[in-house]
């Protein structure tokens, strides 16, 4: 491969790179991957990746032009730096990013994560409010009122709004589900799954990984050790995803 | 033979393509028929590209930002100037080695080329390893970071300390070594002529530190170019181990249940082998573990979240597999080696003899 085309490549991955993570950022589904206060870092790597790729990309110019920027990677290892499997490593996140369908973390996950509450209610061990009207509690905020009450029996009857996406775990009866919350730290790589046990009669027929609003009453419960709320829904209505789909702790 | 070797690349890279093809197929045609014993596959599949692609679009700025200081280093700064700054005794080198990371704030991505270009500048071997292991810690943003999380005490300062520690004992015994040049891979030794012949005489000044007797190597306007070609280069050689990395670690993470790593989180010694095992799986970059280890705290041993906080940000798939970049095999080894067992020593000492 010749130094133009390998550096015209380079260029042409480099600013695909930039238009993926612009995109991402634009449709608003970069909080798939990430939390939201990495915004700025990626918005600088985008603009970073185009401005590199227009600094490298080869001018129309002779090649014997003295500042031909080929000419400095002389002082360079070259030869063994420019494999072309490497090139196509590099565009392996857009390549995957394209060919796979992109979804955030669900139902699925938990399969191997499992549901931990312990780790996201340590992260939030400095910011725990309790003040929020009962109603507007997510999911991870009831995780918090169940662990954080000085009684817990308190919360008994309280109404409950919640959000979150069908998972059947084993442990529990045919007539409940779990409505389920990832939250994550800083990517995807440290999510941990948290949720409310829902009572429902008709639990068995809702399809896992489908995103429900559950209202009803609340009850301090525990699954398998771990304090957890439960929910006896009064009504299961099926909503759409919402645009972010974690819960920052 | 020969012909086997030319003809080796372009399978591969038509393998990979038809590889991609196929998934792609593949990928559309279960979707399509929804349902089915392939969509648990399918769901398994987009749930590791979710992980990979997390990992990538984290660890990639930080990469980008490591390749840029090379670049910078390479351009700017003189051979001269570097072993004019750098002790000559070995525990001096070790501990400026290891201190260093508070004026080049990379993280565990970034320093790994920052490394071998000041390698390829001439740096002595104990001072570089002592940096690789120590900046992803003892740098401002780290230590605002793990302060952020665990506020000002015991553990930002044992972090500080044992990861200090641990770098310079390691960088004192690649010191030791009698042919240290030969730890290194050939792309990373020191060349001969220290300061590139084709930059023009300097006009514009850049200044790097007061006082500290770097000279400008080149002007701003001759040497910005080669800083943004020299960092592409780097990018796309570290990139592809990082992505390589990346894929293994989202591998782990959708095969390795870690519920049952999680579930040990008592034993003085076992808690610590658990979280090490986790930090190199997680593979998080050193910036934000802190926020990470925290969610631990309450659960595991103070010398096990001390131990994913100390070694995590030394060695982690992604930049152990970079590392091979810089080091020789062997070197590779030791630079896992001797961190592990400092970092379990000192761990499992603090979890005898602290009242936490």
């Amino acid at each position: 491969m010749s130094p133009r085309l390998y550096r015209t490549l380079q260029a042409l991955i480099l600013a695909a790179l930039g238009i993926f993570l612009l995109q991402k950022i634009w449709s608003g589904t970069l909080y798939w991957y990430i939390s939201n206060r990495f915004l700025a870092l990626t918005v600088f790597a985008a603009i970073g990746f185009l401005v590199l790729a227009q600094n490298i990309l080869p001018r129309r110019r002779p090649a014997a032009a003295p500042v031909d920027p080929d000419h400095h990677d002389h002082d360079h290892d070259h030869g063994e730096v420019a494999p072309a499997w490497g090139l196509l490593i590099v565009a392996l996140p857009v390549l995957l990013g394209l060919l796979i369908p992109a979804k955030p973390l669900g139902a699925a996950a938990i399969a191997n994560k499992g549901v931990n509450t312990s780790a996201p209610l340590a992260a939030s061990r400095e910011a725990v409010r309790l003040d929020i009207a009962p109603t507007d509690r997510n999911i991870l905020d009831w995780i918090r009122a169940v662990n954080y009450a000085a009684d817990p029996v308190s919360l008994n009857g309280l109404p409950a709004d919640v959000i979150g996406f069908v998972y059947h775990d084993s442990r529990l009866g045919n007539d409940e589900f779990l409505a389920a919350r990832f939250t994550l730290n800083c990517c995807v790589a440290d999510a941990s799954a948290l949720g409310v046990v829902v009572q429902w009669p008709g639990a068995a027929s809702l399809a896992g990984n489908s995103w429900v609003r559950v209202r009803g009453a609340v009850e301090a419960s525990t699954l398998d050790g771990q304090r957890i709320p439960f929910i006896k829904a009064e009504s299961v209505e099926s909503v759409a995803e919402p645009s972010q789909p974690y819960l920052y702790p | 033979m020969r012909v086997m070797a030319r003809l080796a690349r372009p399978l591969l890279i038509f393998g990979f393509a038809f590889a991609l093809v196929a998934v792609w197929l593949a990928v559309t045609f279960v979707s399509a028929s929804n349902g089915g014993p392939l969509s648990g596959a399918i769901d398994r599949l987009s749930t590791f590209t979710t992980i990979f692609l997390g990992i990538f679009i984290e660890a990639g700025p930080f990469l980008l930002l490591g390749t840029l200081a090379s670049g910078l280093v390479e351009v700017f700064f003189n051979k001269d100037d570097l072993n004019r700054l750098i002790p000559r005794n070995p525990l001096a080198g070790a501990i400026v080695g290891g201190m260093m990371g508070l004026f080049f704030p990379v993280c565990e991505c970034g320093v790994v080329p920052l490394t071998r270009r000041l390698f390829r500048k001439g740096l002595p071997l104990s001072v570089g390893v002592s940096f690789l292991l120590a900046a992803p810690v003892l740098n401002p943003i780290v230590i605002a970071s793990t302060a952020a999380a665990f506020g000002v005490g015991p553990v930002l300062y044992l972090r500080l300390g044992l990861s200090l520690l641990i770098a310079v004992i390691t960088g004192l015994i690649f010191a030791a070594q009698t042919h240290p040049e030969q730890l290194l891979n050939p792309n990373a030794r020191a060349q001969i002529s220290g300061a590139s012949l084709d930059s023009p005489p300097p006009s514009v000044t850049f200044p790097m530190g007061k006082g500290s007797g770097v000279g400008a190597m080149a002007s701003l306007r001759s040497g910005l170019p080669r800083v943004m070609s020299i960092a592409a280069d780097e990018f796309f050689e570290m990139g592809r181990y990082l992505i390589v990395g990346a894929l293994l670690a989202a591998l782990m993470q959708t095969a390795v249940p870690q519920t049952a790593l999680l579930a040990v989180s008592a034993g003085p010694v076992v808690s610590v082998l658990a979280m090490i095992a986790l930090a190199v799986i997680l593979s998080v970059c050193s910036t934000v573990d802190a926020f990470i280890a925290l969610a631990f705290a309450n659960t595991f041993t103070i010398g096990s979240v001390l131990a994913f906080l100390v070694f995590g940000p030394m060695v982690d798939i992604k930049s152990v597999i970079m590392f091979s970049r810089v080091f020789q095999r062997k070197a590779v080894a030791y630079l896992i080696i001797l961190p592990l067992a400092m970092t379990i020593l000192f761990a499992v000492f603090m979890n005898f003899n602290t009242a936490w």
